[in-house]
């Protein structure tokens, strides 16, 4: 009965995005619909600018607000490794969740394409599901929200469930540079190249996510939600950064 | 022409806009799926559809508390009104529940996943379960008042049922968004009250408008009772509640446009906008004095004005309720504009067409068909 | 309910057409109303067998060995190989792209010629497929009627991202044999020779450095765009991570550019500086650094009595110094280091003095310490003079060959070729008159770029203008000139008079001019070695394995180049057929590694296969408290001589580290008839204003992106979605420009605006950011593709090529992609 979590160390991450694009390959991921997103902000007066970044993966909560408001259980909490996944044969595509999620990391499927032409008007889908692309990943788990979706649903970030749950049982923590767990890694843990991402059991004390957490003073995103993430960041305040709650880029709009 | 022949025109005339609209909702849904709306995955999720339905459906519960408090704590005064209050209720609701329908993923999967999937800890869970106990509510009621001799009194318990579900449909659909604090324009514990209020402004302005529509707009058709009604009662009622829906738009502005959290700065937006002033000043200010000044407060056209400037205004509350709580996008980063955008695409529209010609078409049918106005008797 | 079922898709179908074509958005039919009908979705496979197969990524030149997951035949996944030197099992974000280049539905699927005689921007090719026989026969009758009338030299093979030995590799032969000295020409100019050059006028090695960055305390980058662009991305990240969150004492970055970007955010030190003055900065902190007495003496050398002589605007007399590795410090010093203080530089290079002083200080005194550089400091006029201005400080600090220093890079340790090609050689190979023909592109010709490598962006120019003669025949090789040369409209004039032979797997710009299309494998799909780019010194190459068989009927480039080979006439056509194929080729360069087999256990083209890689570490070389070493089995042990050193480390004259460049001053008489530099300064690292053309006001700065995946990713949906994350990211790239610089020309923010050169205009989407410069515009080069395929097509910002006038640097012949001005006006 693992809690599976991650720690991303600010300090490290150098915002290139490969967890991004390594997600939308190993999950399907419709272009720009980014389940795992990394988000930049500025701020300051040239010469002395200020550029961050954040990388925002689902939060896998706890205590899930997402999870709380959906009125059909198709969005869940699994109880066996503390993933909060999605039920697509349940799921009725009413978007509370997305309106309820305080990270943004909900995505209903039917929205129009953000880089056109539509590409699954490019690769269709001849069943029910959204589009069908010749690179699509062998998983398939509607009832876990692993796969192409089907049309009329919400999707999100599994924490690679498929890779995860498949883990030998009782390993604290996955790290992508052991061969024998490589395959059980999150896509965007395992290509991380400054190795900023970590993945672990909370529920074991000896996990190195835990040590981590312990040790570089971890925190949560957005806590007073009471949304209790299982994703932990570590700044000292160099490279990417926590963006304030009300973000000040007055310089950069009109 | 008699009145009925108008109301046969007003029948088929909703008819024919449903099914032409029907065709081209029909015609985009089927070939563009859901982007043929203007919601998004960046923050906009509820858009236009989801501000329809719920316009429709406080329409419709404020519909029946007019009617079961008339029944309950109204006397006689109130009989021309009634049957034609809890028929627009379900017509109304007809049209709102139309539109979500269209705008669900899989509105069939929800008819039976959300009554068995027992999540009691979703408020929409309790919404759909509220809402579908006020339907069986007002049919009930509607079939025992559609006697020809239907009394008052004997309504008595179907009223009070219909007016507690009534009211939790209501304040939940409040708590739906008012229980999301991490979205302050939303949050707060008053809004199922607010919601309330505005649901009874609604149910007053849509009685008082619909009811000289059922005598085609001819003061000269309008009973003496339901004259004297309106001229007695409700406009006074009507103005009322405006101004209590007011105290509440002022005192959630004033708190928004003051307050410092992430969400509020909506409220500077939502302020300057044209369309909040018209809501203001056209929709509220102006029907308020059209109901207040001696020399307005009797005529039919300026009951008629200001009921039809109250519905609008309360769409356009709606509107800017609905989605201003979602203009700050979630953690966008930055290529993300401080507020989005948004605006009904043509589709989006549309549906606002068919809910509004589905209850037209379904009013005008009880109007023809059911003698809505019969009053029935105060006593057994 | 069936019935509803056709009819609706059938309807969808109709529409979604209809739609797509009208609208030219989505247009896929999803209806909601389908979902009338509930259905579950079912699960769609259950049992499955994924194989991986070894392969290097092919989105930018570092060769970073891959995994590729194929099931059921379809490739789904790509991740780093866990035990490849440079990738480690990780990827840069545009590793995982492969799969969408592989299935890019707007790839050519097989050979193609040309119906419509006519060629420009708006004229459909017409082309039509035609057998790979057929296609290889035109090229073949056309080569050998160029050869039969003394004209071999018309023909040209024109490359950019060759890999090694089996496509690239195969290229010199074949023009050797087939008599052209125009085969074949390299895009390194285009690329970056400014780097090579000026490093080989000074140390003349003429190579991009390898780096030991995980040892280095100190990085100084000008211009490099380490955390964007700089090869290899993927290990410099991996780097990035260990010495910035790792390593103690973690090591300081000063980063040096002209707009704010990741890897300036991520740095100690950020230096927004004014483009094209790199080598001023670097000239401070030289004087600095001998002002302050903080160079590394056992490797520079020192005055006889250990009394520090440097001081600001004062002379020295170089019989008090004592050099001991390096050549001419003190001439540098008099001739101009002396009066190039922090005040004037900061004059210069608009940066504050006290940054330019702690900048010097801290790289001075902070060892090991790098100082690297790449395009953003060298692609200007005076670019070779600021490379070397760069690249010495690293000899003031004694990092060459260091510990935490950089080197060059070994080869590996191939096998011979299965025949010799001098066997091969008829009488017109050795002695035809295309011998006495200059190369069309003038590279070492007195007339063009005498000491240049390869000059790709003068061909076109060249070609059109008849000087020094006009080509006949092109042929391209991972290049796309149209698009990626200054100027491409020249180009397309250019490529209107000639047979053109294009190679890519993919539609573009240059294709679109083609006669001929005998498209190339993708890269999942090839058989093809090659060697590492510059990463640690040590040797390294690698193999790709095609995960499946070719998707259509292309054929790998080094195989057309073998079967055109055998269609030419005399012992040419022997020579290939010895050669067979290039899995021959590679199977006979694997040979190689039986006697010296790699750290992984490869010794053979099987166990290549299988791992991917070939590798043997350490590196050879090391300097170590004045002295060279060479590895001996076990240790750093073999002192090396001089004349070892000037053999295999410094291949100057001098055999020392050349402040006052021997190299250059052998060419002092030309240099000084084109440049119009001094005779008494040509060779030493000096300032020199920069010439700036285009006759606008702002500079036009279009650095590579991180998402830049080399030559596809403006067609690659995901690409285009994650390309500017910093102020665009999603459908749109903007024009960086400062909020000043915009408001002072009436501009809002997102506003369309249109760039103007004397070339002509583009337009584009601002957006403002305050982290780019006042007097500079910056935006990816990546967009404004005509003919790329559909997601390309139309993108704004319109190409930067288009008014980006083609100058060069005339010692690298390095194309100043960066030094055009424009003028910005909204539109």
């Amino acid at each position: 009965m693992a809690k599976w979590g991650m720690v991303i160390d600010l300090d490290k991450c150098t915002g290139c995005q490969a967890c991004t694009t390594a997600c939308t390959m190993e999950n399907n991921r419709l272009p720009g619909e980014n389940w795992q997103d990394v988000l930049f902000y500025h701020e300051g007066t040239y010469p002395n600018v200020k550029l961050m970044w954040f990388p925002r993966p689902c939060m896998h909560c706890e205590n899930a607000s997402c999870v709380s408001v959906c009125p059909t259980k198709a969005t869940y909490k699994d109880p066996d490794g503390g993933f909060v996944l999605m039920d697509y044969n349940k799921c009725i595509g009413c978007k509370y969740c997305q309106v309820a999620c305080p990270y943004g990391v909900r995505f209903y499927v039917d929205e129009r394409a953000i880089v056109q032409p539509d590409i699954r008007g490019v690769f269709p889908s001849d069943t029910d599901r959204v589009w069908d692309p010749p690179y699509k990943g062998p998983h398939d788990d509607p009832a876990r929200g692993i796969g192409i979706q089907p049309h009329g649903v919400v999707s999100k970030c599994t924490f690679c469930y498929h890779k995860v749950s498949k883990a030998p049982k009782g390993v604290p923590d996955l790290d992508e540079d052991i061969p024998a767990l490589k395959e059980y890694v999150p896509a965007c843990v395992r290509v991380c190249p400054p190795k900023a991402r970590f993945f672990g059991d909370l529920d074991q004390p000896n996990s190195r996510v835990n040590r981590l957490i312990a040790d570089n003073r971890g925190v949560r995103l957005k806590d007073h939600t009471g949304n209790k993430p299982q994703v932990y960041y570590l700044s000292g305040g160099a490279t990417a950064s926590v963006p304030s709650l009300r973000s000040s880029r007055a310089s950069g709009q009109a | 022409m008699s009145v009925t022949t108008k109301q046969v025109g007003i029948m088929l005339l909703a008819l024919t806009g449903l099914l032409v609209t029907g065709w081209l909702v029909f015609d985009s849904l089927s070939t563009h799926g859901h982007a043929a709306f203007n919601t998004d995955n960046l923050g906009i999720f509820w858009g236009f559809p989801i501000v329809i339905y719920d316009y429709f459906l406080l329409t419709s519960t404020g519909l029946a508390m007019v009617a079961t408090m008339a029944i309950l704590f109204g006397g006689d005064d109130f009989r021309p009104i009634i049957r034609r209050a809890v028929w627009l209720a379900l017509a109304g609701l007809l049209g709102g529940v139309a539109v979500l329908m269209l705008e669900l993923g899989h509105p069939l999967r929800a008819l039976w996943a959300i009554p068995f999937s027992f999540a009691f800890s979703s408020p929409l869970y309790w919404k759909v379960m509220a809402v579908s106990f006020y339907v069986l509510s007002l049919l009930i009621l509607l079939a025992r008042m559609l006697k020809p001799d239907w009394s008052m009194a004997d309504l008595r318990a179907n009223a009070v049922v219909t007016l507690v579900l009534a009211l939790s449909v209501t304040a939940i659909a409040g708590v739906v968004y008012g229980s999301q604090s991490f979205r302050p324009f939303w949050a707060s514990g008053d809004i199922p009250v607010a919601f309330i209020f505005e649901s009874l402004l609604g149910g007053l302005a849509f009685i008082i408008f619909f009811s000289y529509l059922a005598y085609a707009f001819n003061p000269a058709a309008v009973p003496a009772s339901v004259k004297r009604l309106f001229d007695d009662r409700l406009t006074g009622l009507l103005a009322l509640a405006i101004f209590i829906h007011l105290l509440f738009v002022v005192a959630r502005m004033s708190s928004g446009l003051y307050g410092n959290v992430e969400g509020l700065q909506v409220w500077r937006h939502v302020a300057t906008s044209p369309l909040f002033l018209a809501e203001v000043f056209l929709g509220l200010l102006l029907p308020l004095v059209l109901l207040t000044y001696p020399g307005t407060r009797i005529r039919p056209w300026a009951q008629i004005i200001a009921a039809l400037l109250v519905m609008n205004a309360l769409l356009i509350a709606r509107y800017e309720y609905i989605i201003g709580g979602q203009l700050v996008p979630l953690f966008k980063g930055a290529w993300a504009p401080d507020l989005l955008s948004y605006m009904p695409s043509p589709t989006e529209w549309l549906l606002l067409l068919i809910a509004v010609f589905l209850s037209n078409f379904v009013n005008a049918f009880g109007e023809v068909t059911l003698k809505l106005g019969r009053e029935g008797s105060a006593h057994p | 309910m069936e019935l509803l079922k056709t009819a609706l898709s059938r309807r969808r179908f109709l529409k979604a057409s209809s739609a797509a074509g009208a609208l030219g958005a989505v247009g896929f039919g999803s209806g909601a109303l389908t979902r009338l009908r509930e259905a579950e979705a079912q699960v769609h496979t259950t049992t499955f067998e994924t194989r991986i197969t070894k392969n290097i990524c092919h989105q930018c030149p570092a060769r970073c060995g891959i995994d590729v997951y194929t099931t059921n035949g379809r490739v789904h996944a790509i991740y780093g190989t866990t035990e490849h030197p440079i990738s480690n099992g990780k990827l840069c974000p545009k590793g995982p792209l492969g799969t969408y280049i592989l299935y890019d539905p707007d790839r050519f699927k097989g050979p193609m010629k040309r119906t419509n005689p006519n060629k420009g921007r708006n004229e459909d090719p017409g082309f039509v497929p035609i057998s790979w026989d057929e296609a290889l026969d035109t090229v073949a009758e056309r080569l050998n009627h160029l050869r039969d009338q003394g004209e071999s030299h018309r023909f040209t093979l024109a490359y950019g991202r060759g890999w090694g030995a089996s496509c690239a590799g195969l290229q010199g032969t074949f023009g050797a044999l087939y008599g052209s000295p125009n085969v074949a020409i390299g895009h390194s100019s285009m690329c970056s020779d400014g780097s090579i050059i000026s490093k080989k006028a000074l140390d003349g090695v003429g190579g991009y450095n390898a780096y030991d960055y995980a040892n280095a305390n100190m990085l100084l980058m000008f211009g490099v765009g380490f955390l964007e662009a700089f090869r290899p991305y993927n290990n410099n990240m991996q780097v990035w991570g260990y010495i910035r969150g790792v390593k103690v004492p973690k090591t300081r970055i000063t980063a040096v550019d002209i707009h704010l970007n990741t890897t300036l955010a991520g740095s100690d030190r950020a230096l927004l500086i004014k483009p094209g003055t790199d080598g001023a900065l670097a000239l401070a902190i030289a004087h600095v650094i001998l002002t302050e007495g903080l160079w590394e003496r056992p490797f520079v050398g020192d005055f006889h009595d250990g009394v520090n002589r440097f001081k600001s605007g004062e002379r020295v007399d170089p019989e008090l110094f004592e050099e001991k590795w390096v050549k001419g410090l003190i001439d540098w010093w008099n001739l101009e280091l002396k009066d190039r203080t922090p005040a004037w530089a900061a004059e210069v290079t608009s940066l504050y003095v006290r940054d330019i002083l702690a900048t010097a200080r801290e790289f001075g005194s902070t060892r090991p310490s790098i100082a690297l550089f790449e395009r953003g400091a060298h692609a200007h006029s005076n670019g070779v003079l600021n490379g070397m201005a760069i690249h010495a400080l690293n000899a003031l600090v004694g990092s060459l060959y260091a510990k935490g220093g950089l080197m060059s890079q070994m080869g590996p340790s191939y096998g011979p070729m299965p025949v010799d090609a001098k066997d091969f050689m008829d009488d017109y190979a050795q002695n035809g008159p295309w011998k006495t023909q200059p190369r069309i592109d003038l590279k070492g010709h007195k007339d063009g770029y005498l000491l240049a490598n390869n000059m790709l962006q003068e061909l076109g120019p060249n070609s059109l203008a008849g000087h020094p003669y006009k080509l006949d025949t092109i042929m391209f090789y991972q290049t796309n000139p149209i698009w990626t040369a200054p100027n491409g409209q020249v180009w397309e004039e250019a490529l209107k008079e000639l047979f053109v032979i294009d190679t890519s797997p993919f539609p573009g710009e240059t294709a679109m001019f083609a006669d001929l299309i005998l498209p190339d494998h993708t890269y999942l799909e090839r058989l093809q070695d090659a060697p590492t780019y510059p990463f640690q010194g040590w040797p390294l190459t690698q193999l790709r394995v095609p995960a499946i068989p070719p998707l259509y009927d292309t054929k790998y480039f080094g195989d057309t180049l073998i079967e055109i080979g055998k269609r030419i006439k005399g012992p040419m056509s022997d020579y290939y057929k010895a050669l067979g194929d290039t899995e021959n080729v590679i199977r006979h360069l694997a040979k190689g590694f039986e006697a010296d087999p790699g750290d992984n256990g490869v010794k053979d083209f099987e166990s290549w296969k299988e791992k991917g890689v070939w590798y043997k570490k350490p590196y050879v070389y090391r300097y170590e408290d004045g002295e060279f070493r060479k590895w001996d089995g076990e240790d750093y042990g073999i002192l090396m001589t001089d004349d070892e050193v000037k053999a295999e480390i410094f291949k100057t004259s001098s055999g020392k580290f050349e402040l006052r460049s021997g190299w250059l001053e052998e060419n002092a008489d030309w240099i000084a008839e084109k440049t119009g530099r001094t005779r008494d300064t040509l060779m030493i690292p000096h300032w020199e204003e920069p010439k700036h053309p285009g006759g606008g006001d702002l500079y036009m700065v279009t650095p590579k992106v991180a998402m830049h995946a080399e030559g596809r990713g403006a067609n690659i949906p995901v690409a285009i979605a994650t390309l500017q994350p910093v102020l665009g990211g999603r459908s749109t790239a903007y024009i960086e420009i400062n909020p000043r610089t915009a408001r002072e020309r009436g501009i809002a923010n997102g506003a369309r605006v249109r760039l103007r050169s004397e070339l002509g205009s583009i337009e584009g989407y601002c957006k403002y950011f305050e982290g780019c410069r006042p007097d500079t515009i910056v935006f990816p080069m990546e967009h404004g593709h005509w003919a790329m395929g559909r997601w390309a097509k139309g993108r704004l910002p319109e190409h930067c090529g288009e008014i980006t006038v083609n100058q060069s640097d005339r010692i690298t012949g390095q194309c100043s992609y960066y030094t055009t001005k424009v003028s910005i006006e909204a539109v």
